[in-house]
Formats: structure tokens, sequence, C-alpha cells
């Protein structure tokens, strides 16, 4: 294994997707899958690995595993985060939205040994888990509420298929059965699963394209890549033109494969969208397309799953249908559906998986750093009736996830010392510092302004957007949803257009939806800045809590209403009140901005001035790392 | 600066998460808008800024820049049977061919064919580098602009604007190192994915910048904030961000977005200085033709690009024609008159004005649309898309100037000697860059993937280079 990586990263330096295709009139030719293929940490059997016998005082397995790696560097675990803390991050991790002040009151005062425990039952039941975990299934499926392309049409029932892996997760549906849903709910009897396979056909598409024989091609290798890069880890659609490069797949194994969904793909018809699966009629018979041209058909094929991923002597000649694909990802037979979907579910409560390419576990993808953890992840997965949520639970109540991310009042050379010998975190000698997401950003905002709209489900909702980007769209493709309320629905209710991100959420790195992105950016640039700083989301959010702060803090008593509007606003947007010396400068902040406005402004009254300084503080926090970021 | 100072660049990287090539690694860190150290750019290439007049809807190049003799002959009559099969998008192939819609007459002193429509370009012949043999892959608008802007028909990827941004990064760092001016009359035909960065982190997208007041989106504070009132609070963000990081071990990332902050607030001074055309003379206004209704918005937007090379911004793309722009399927005469008007003197006095000011030699300006137009007619007067053989220039000192290089068949349907696919196109604009076609990549799902696209069939077109 070693000669062979050695030559593969010092080939992966140089494009990958290029190699050798077959001439037109040859038959298949294709290398076999040798011992020497399978001999690679992704493609092997999961066998449950016995957890570290020294460890054995160790109630959750995940430790065991983080532990002995620990020790073998010389470090421990990182002591408990300080509850506040814990609590902002297991609320934020597992819906989207911090705590209220009520819920971080109620745990800080709970004494009981099951505090935390039922922090985590709660969250997991409230109907905000489903909308977070949705939302990134949902770059996973590329999911967008248009087609893209030139007419940017909207897809009339995308967002059933939205509300739908909402309601998947909030159920708990298992996860077997939520891929199968999405590979053939259509096969199932239980019609109203057939939305669930928009997931194979939610990438963009251009009916009005002259071609339709192309149109209905490069859906079928668009959604083929696609299954196998998020099912398998497997990056298949490197194989449509020629043989992968490096990994054991040939192009003859991407469309045997692109060969099981051939039959859901009727000949489309221009102008006429298909975005569901539906009894087909098709003329086509399933083939070999030379270098992935849909002009220069190869000799027919017969639909089969990736050789690499099946048991060397599986094919018994039966061509597999969509049902039987999908009962085969999860069988015992294929170790990568397990591995790749636990590392997933890893991967969003640690910012990045235990192998860092979750949707390419192949050759050059990255290898597991704790390939031991990952397996008994995924075999406890797969033994737990694939409950997404059981996993969540393991991970989120293991001590592992509950370190703190900093010194506190630890010595700091043995804090020091953690930051020596684990500078990148891979040991998970501390929780990594995660910065939230843009949709997290919006929802957090309007959370903390108590303005946010928590109803679930239906049609994507358009609050405004600038009229300088309404210019760049053709005409009618925003039109500002008429209810307001609906302006503050949570992030994951906007409607999703192809050709326009919502600023804030482009602006934080939601991915474009034009391809499955199985991890976010995480930039951090002037942009971001100036959308916090000066986007009118952000100054009329910051507004109107000034305003409230302002009139409460003056209706008890009109003594130091600024300050402890300040404080108010410390409370609402941080949890906590100023330190001291933040005291200090909010102090001198309280006398100068006051006279600056009102100098600014002689004509406002005392009341607009001073909710004014409040709004400026209330900005200030919203562009605070501290608000931005979890720990 | 102080805030970053003692942190390795490669603990920033991997704690923030981007899979970066080797190979751009330490023009990233140069050039990204909040972070790094300011160290300068590499600079190989013989150009340093490119200018890219782009003109939406596929400009007629057998109505501007290639004339022929034989369309002129066989106009009125169906296309010979010689020429065989090919694609449209409007199935016209069965149609009357049509000739030039307005005379063509030798330029300068190489002689160089150009139309009446573009009397003030026709003067600065001797200045251009026409390519008369461009050829893509797709009949319609949204596949050829992105495969125009991005090397691939189908959308999402990053933009040949943001491979340059992550490439090269900005020489300015108060401005984005890549600034797109999309017409004002209306949306592109695929909209802003064209200049998107795909699988490239955000940074490298490109900046949509407008003319006015308001240059660029969130730019400016309300306008109750004054100037004074926004320092104040950004002081305070400055104090609570500052607090926070020294109590997290200097985090990269925190230290990076205080940072992002002071970058931020140069730009909201940068971006209208850049933008106050009071600044320049009367003569230069004219120049550009802004002194005219016809021909302002486009001559603002030009100037603008020369404001920005100046400033330093590496990649200036800037668009004439709305939704429609130069579609032109009923009219090509109409159609062409108009847009023809609207932009020519503004591109004239572009290069008048980059050569007077020394920016001719390193800047390199591009002149096309996503297609060019069939040879037979539509509807009479109009003409149907024609990805299959088209024309584009180039100009600057990098490229030879008053040089045409390729041709297409006698009327114009095909490229045919010395061909220049889109690919071949941008691999030429790459090396002009300094930065190798082939080998210049982004790490992406665990891949090492060549921004050009993977076909290695790429050329660069070393004929036209000076």
């Amino acid at each position: 294994v070693k000669r062979r990586w050695s030559t593969f990263l010092a080939a992966a330096v140089m494009t990958l997707c290029v190699g050798a295709w077959a001439d037109d009139n040859d038959a298949i030719k294709e290398l076999p899958i040798t011992e020497y293929d399978r001999d690679h940490w992704a493609f092997k059997k999961i066998e449950r690995p016995t957890l570290p016998i020294t460890l054995k005082t160790i109630e959750n397995g995940i430790d065991a595993f983080v532990l002995q790696k620990l020790h073998e560097n010389g470090l421990d675990f990182a002591p408990e985060s300080e509850r506040a803390t814990l609590l902002r991050r297991l609320t934020l991790d597992l819906t989207g939205l911090p705590p209220t002040e009520e819920e971080l009151a109620a745990f800080l005062s709970d004494a009981s040994p099951l505090a935390y425990d039922k922090q985590v039952d709660r969250l997991l039941a409230s109907p905000q888990y489903g909308e977070r975990a949705a939302t990134f299934w949902l770059d996973l499926a590329r999911f967008a509420d248009t087609d893209g392309f030139e007419h940017d049409l909207v897809r009339k029932n995308a967002w059933q298929y939205r509300d739908w892996v909402i309601s998947a997760f909030n159920r708990d549906l298992a996860y077997d059965e939520f891929a199968k849903a999405q590979l053939a709910g259509d096969e199932t009897e239980n019609a109203a699963e057939r939305i669930a396979t928009m997931f194979c056909l939610s990438g963009p598409d251009m009916p009005d394209l002259n071609d339709q024989h192309l149109r209905r091609h490069d859906r079928l290798n668009e959604l083929t890549s696609t299954v196998g890069s998020v099912f398998l880890g497997l990056q298949m659609g490197c194989a449509q033109c020629h043989d992968h490069k490096y990994d054991p797949l040939s192009q003859a194994d991407f469309y045997r494969m692109r060969a099981i969904f051939e039959p859901a793909i009727p000949d489309l018809q221009r102008d006429k969208p298909y975005n569901v699966f539906e009894k087909a009629n098709n003329s086509s018979e399933p083939r070999f397309w030379i270098r992935g041209d849909h002009t220069r058909p190869g000799p027919s094929l017969v639909a089969a799953f990736p050789r690499i991923a099946d048991r060397p002597d599986a094919s018994n000649g039966t061509p597999p249908t969509r049902t039987a694909f999908a009962n085969w990802l999860a069988s015992e037979e294929n170790p990568l559906f397990a591995r790749v979907a636990a590392n997933r579910i890893w991967q969003q409560h640690f910012g990045k998986g235990i192998f860092g390419t979750p949707s390419d576990a192949g050759l050059v993808g990255l290898a597991p750093s704790h390939e031991d953890l990952l397996n008994w992840l995924a075999v406890t997965f797969r033994e737990g009736d694939w409950s997404i949520k059981s996993l969540r639970r393991t991970i989120v109540t293991s001590k592992t996830y509950r370190q703190t991310s900093r010194r506190g009042d630890q010595e700091i050379s043995r804090w020091q010392e953690r930051l020596d010998v684990d500078p990148e975190n891979t040991l998970y000698s501390r929780y990594p510092r995660r910065r939230l997401e843009g949709e997290a950003i919006r929802d957090s905002m309007l959370f903390a302004a108590g303005e946010i709209n928590l109803a679930q489900r239906g049609p994507g909702v358009m609050p405004p957007l600038p009229k300088e980007l309404v210019s760049t769209l053709l005409r009618g493709h925003w039109s500002e949803s008429k209810n307001k309320a609906d302006h503050v629905r949570r992030s994951i209710y906007l409607f999703s257009r192809r050709n326009l991100r919502y600023p804030i959420f482009e602006a934080f790195d939601r991915p474009d939806a034009n391809e499955s992105c199985p991890s976010r950016n995480v930039s951090i640039t002037a942009s971001q800045a100036l959308i916090l700083l000066n986007g009118e989301f952000a100054v009329e959010i910051s507004q109107k809590m000034a305003s409230k702060a302002y009139d409460d803090a003056e209706l008890s008593t009109s003594d130091h209403a600024l300050r402890r509007g300040a404080d108010a606003l410390f409370r609402r947007i941080l949890q906590r009140l100023p330190s001291r010396s933040e005291q200090e400068k909010l102090n001198q902040f309280l006398i100068d901005q006051p006279k600056l406005i009102a100098a600014d402004h002689p004509d406002w009254v005392e009341r607009k001035v001073s909710v004014a300084a409040l709004a400026d503080i209330s900005l200030a926090l919203l562009n605070s790392s501290e608000f931005l970021f979890f720990e | 600066m102080s805030a970053l100072a003692g942190i390795s660049r490669r603990n920033f990287l991997s704690q923030s998460g981007m899979g970066l090539s080797f190979a751009a690694v330490s023009s990233l860190l140069a050039s990204d808008c909040a972070l790094g150290d300011e160290e300068a750019p590499p600079q190989s290439g013989r150009v340093k800024r490119v200018i890219w007049l782009f003109m939406h809807g596929g400009p007629s190049h057998v109505d501007l820049f290639d004339p022929k003799p034989d369309l002129v002959s066989l106009s009125g009559k169906p296309i010979p049977e010689s020429f065989g099969m090919f694609g449209t998008r409007r199935d016209v192939a069965k149609n009357p061919l049509l000739g030039p819609v307005k005379p063509f007459a030798p330029r300068g002193k190489c002689g160089m064919m150009i139309s009446d429509l573009l009397p003030e370009t026709a003067k600065f012949a001797d200045d251009l580098c026409l390519i008369r043999s461009m050829h893509g892959d797709s009949v319609n608008h949204p596949q050829s602009v992105y495969q125009m802007n991005t090397g691939n028909i189908l959308m999402g990827k990053p933009s040949v604007g943001s491979w340059v941004s992550y490439g090269l990064g900005s020489e300015n760092q108060d401005l984005p190192a890549f600034v797109v001016m999309p017409d004002p009359g209306g949306g592109l035909k695929g909209g802003p994915p064209a200049w998107g960065s795909g699988f490239l982190p955000a940074q490298y997208q490109g900046i949509t910048m407008r003319p006015g007041a308001k240059p660029i989106l969130h730019l400016a504070p309300p306008e109750e904030f004054s100037a004074e009132r926004q320092r104040n609070a950004l002081a305070l963000i400055n104090a609570i961000n500052g607090e926070h990081l020294v109590q997290r071990d200097n985090d990269d990332q925190l230290a990076a977005r205080i940072r992002s902050y002071e970058l931020a607030y140069r730009m909201q001074a940068a971006a209208p200085d850049l933008v106050d055309l009071k600044q320049e003379t009367g003569e230069t206004l004219a120049l550009y033709g802004i002194d005219e209704e016809s021909t302002r918005d486009f001559g603002q937007r030009c100037l603008l690009a020369r404001r920005m090379v100046e400033r330093g911004v590496r990649f200036v793309q800037l668009y004439s024609g709305d939704t429609n722009g130069w579609d032109a399927h009923s009219d090509v005469l109409a159609n062409h008159r108009q847009y023809c008007r609207a932009t020519d003197k503004p591109v004239a006095g572009l290069l008048a004005d980059l050569k007077r000011r020394g920016l001719w030699n390193d800047t390199l300006v591009i002149w096309g649309g996503e297609f060019g137009r069939m040879p037979m007619s539509e509807g009479g007067k109009g003409r149907d898309h024609n990805p299959w053989g088209y024309s584009m220039w180039l100009a600057g000192g990098a490229v030879k100037n008053g040089f045409t290089y390729g041709e297409t068949d006698p009327i114009g349907l095909r490229a045919l000697h010395n061909k220049v696919h889109i690919r071949d196109f941008h691999a030429t604009l790459l090396h002009l860059l300094g930065l190798s076609p082939k080998e210049f990549s982004y790490e992406h799902n665990g891949l090492s993937e060549r921004l050009i696209g993977p076909s290695d069939e790429a050329r660069i077109v070393k004929e036209i280079l000076a």
C-alpha cells in the first residue's frame, strides 16, 4: 500500500481526470479488480474493532479510541467545557440556533448528573433538529428550487423534497431507508416517498436544450456521479469519459451503475420538467459511451454495482433494480456505505471528517486519522438499526465532544503542550472552534432579536433582496413574499434560486447547488464584514434590538438606561454580561457615541439618539467573533 | 498586521479548512483579502492585468471582423450541400445565406478588414490581434456563456477571473482581485454563475461593481451614519474581538476576522475613490464617449476598467448587452448598429488611454461574445447563434499587434485553419499571465483538479504571442 500511495501522491499533482478511452469498435476493455486493489482501508470489510483494553473505565467507545491516540502522544483529554459554552455548542450544533436565556438558566441550575443528557434528548427531539440536519444533506443533494441555466425556472414541487428530508431527520428515519427512499421511493408501496427520488434529479437541468438526448445523457451522468459520491464516497464522475486514473473504477463500472437508473429516466421532452422518478418509457438501451460523448455509442452493457464495492464473486447476472441497488448499498457486502455515512455525521459535529475528503474514500482521498474509530462508528451505526439520532447522541455525549476548546484557568504549560503536540487538532485534544454557516448566522440574528418565525414546511419564501441584485435576474425571478412574517422564517425555508444565492449565505460559503458539496469552505473575507456591518438586515435587526432594550430599561427606571440597555444586549446576543474591560470600553462608548450622534443629527430627540447608540453596540455584538463562532 | 504575527501559513490553512494545491498557496496568502503575509505575488507572465469586454448575446463575426466574399456572392441562396450537417439553435440550417449587412474595408497599415459598423475600433487595427478561428461546443447561450467563462458548458465551475484571482491575487490590498461590471440593462443568460468561483473558495469570485454612488453592494453604511460614528463602532468591534482573540491562543481564523474588518474599512475608502470619475479631465471623459448619451453607459464602465487596472485590480470583466444584448435573431443591422454605436467609441477610447498611460504593455484587452452568428439568415434579416466558427480580438503589448490569426471556411460557418478552441484561448490566457495551464490546479474532493479542465488537448496559441 505504501508504494501505491507514494506513486499516487506524486501523480496527484497533475490533473487526474485524464486517461485512455476505448476505440469506437472495441469491446469493453477493463482491468480486473485484484486483491491488491481491495487492499485499501475503505474497501475492506468492516470488522468491529475491539476497544483498547487498558481503557475499561471509559463508557463511550469513541473516547476509548481517541484517548488511546492521545496517550500515545503523551496527552490526555482537556477538561470539560464550562457549561454555558457547552450548551451553546450543543444547541447550535444540533439545531442551528443558540439557546434561550431560560434554557441556559435551567441547564446551569440543573445539578442532576443527567443534566447534559437531558439537553441532548430535548434538542434531538426538537423540530429544529431536522432543519439543521437537512441543511447539510441538501448540500450533498445539490438542492435548489430552480433549474439553473438561462431560464432558471421554478421547480414547483422542490420544496416538498426539502420538507421530506427535514421530516425524515426529525422522525429519525433509518439511514438505509432514507437512502432507499431517495433512490427508489417510487418503487415502494408508499407513494408519498416518490418525492424523495428528487434527490437523484436535483442537479441543474436545461429543459429547453435542443438536443434532448444530450439532456438525458447529462442528467444520467450527473446523477450517477452524485449517487456514487454521496452514498459510496467514490468519485464515479471521474470515470464517465475514461477509466478512473487512480481508483479501481473503470468507465464500464460507471455506465453499468448508470444503467441501474436508466429505466427511470424517460425520453425527455423539450421544455418539460422531469424532477421526480415516474413510470418511464424510453427507447434507449444501456450502453457504454465512448469518451462520455453522447454521440459516440459504445457496446451495450448490463446494469451492475461498481465491482470494487461488491463481493468479488457477487455477479449473478441479473441486472439490479434501483431497490436492489439500495438494498445492496446497505448490505454488509458493501463497506463504503456505512463508513461514508458515519464519517459525514461525525463531520457535522467536529467540523471535519475522520477522513477529510468525505465524498472521496478512494486512493487519493485523505486517509482516516482514526481508522478504528471510524470502523467502530460504522458498525455501531449499522447495528443500531441505522438510527442517525442514536449515532449523534453517542457522539455528542462523548468526553471527546465535551472537551473545552480554550485554556481558561488551566496551567499555561499544559495547554501549550496540547497546542504544540497537536497543532491541527487531529488528535482531538480539544474541541475545535467553528464558525457558523450563513444560515445559522441569519437565524441566530433573528433569534437574538426575538423576531424568528419558526413555522415549518411549505413553499420557499422570499425576503427582500437589494434591488441591485434583483436587476441581475430575469424579470419576476424574485418577488418578495407578501406576508412579512415569511421574511423572518428560518433560512432553510428561503427560496433557493440556483442562479442567485441569498447574499448573506453566499458571503458565508453556502455552496452553489451546481454539484454535490460534501464540506463547505470556511472563508474569512472583507465581503462578510461589509454585509454584517452595512447590510440592511444587520442594521435593521440592531435597530430593533436596541429599541426594545432601551424601552425595557427605561420602563424599569430611567437611571442608567443606556448602560442597562447595553447589558440587556449582551445577554440577548452573547448570553452573558460584559467583562470588566469591556465594561470600561462601553462606558466610554456610551459617553462619546450619543454626543457624536446628537451632533450629527441635531433634530433627533434623546430617545432616538440613545437607541442609535445602543444599535451601534448591538451591531458590534452581532459582528463579534464570539457571536459568529461556537466553541 | 500585529494580530497575525507569528502565525504560520500552514497552520492557518489547516485551520481554515481550505484545501489548496501548492501551486497557488503562496499567491493565496499574498492576495487574499483578509489574510496573510503581504509578499509579492509571482510575476513571471507577460500580462499582469486583464480587461475582458464581453459582448453578451453573440456579435456577428461575418458582419464585423470576418468578411467572406463567397457569402456576398451566395447571398440569398441556400447553403451549398458541401458544407454538410451542423447544429443550430433555431433550425435555420436550410435558410438562405445572408451577406454582411454593412461593407468592410481594409484598416491601418496592416490592412485588417473591419466593418463600417466599428469605425472607431477600426482606427486601432494596427493594435489588434484578431483571431478568426474561435470555436466552442454549444449553440445555446447559457452553456456558451459558461464555456467562455469557465471552460465548461455545465454551470457551476470556477470562472477564468476566479482562477486568476486565486492564482495571482490582487496587486492592491484594498480592492478585490476580480471585478465584474454587468450591463445595468438586465441579467446575463446564465446569471452570476458566469463569474462564480465554483469549487474555489468564495473570496475568488467576481465582485460586482457599478458606476455611481454605490459601487459595491453593502459597501457604505446607511446614510445616517457619519464616518466618525462608524469608526467608533468599528473600534468597539475591534476591542471586543481583540480581547476574545487573546483569550483564544491568537487563533488564526479569529485574527483573520479582525483583519477582514480592517480591509473592509479600507475598501470603503478605496472603492468610492475608484469610481469617482470627477477626478478625470473633460478630455478623458470625451475620449470614452462619456459626454454623449449613447456611449455614456459603456464608456463609464470602460473608464472604470482603466482606473481599476491602474490600481492593481487583476481581472476586470465588463459586459455589453442586457439579457438579449447582441443576440440579433430578428435584425442584425438594427441590433448591431445599436450595440456597435454604444461600445465602439468607448472601446477605442480605452485602447488609446491604456497606450498613453503606459498600461499597454502588461494589460491584455479581450473583446468577444460567447459565440458568433450564422452565415444564413433567420427571418430574413436576423442571424442565429454560431459556436462553430467566430472572431475575438486581443490587444496589448503581450500579443502581436496588427495581426490576424486563423480562418473560417468560405462562408464563415466553421473555423477551418489554425483553429482556436475556447480551451486553447484559456490556455493562452493563463500562459500570458505566467500560469502553466497544465499544472494550475486546485485540491477538490480529494482530487487535484486542473482549472482549465481535464482535457489534454488545450494548446497555447504561441503564434499570436508578441
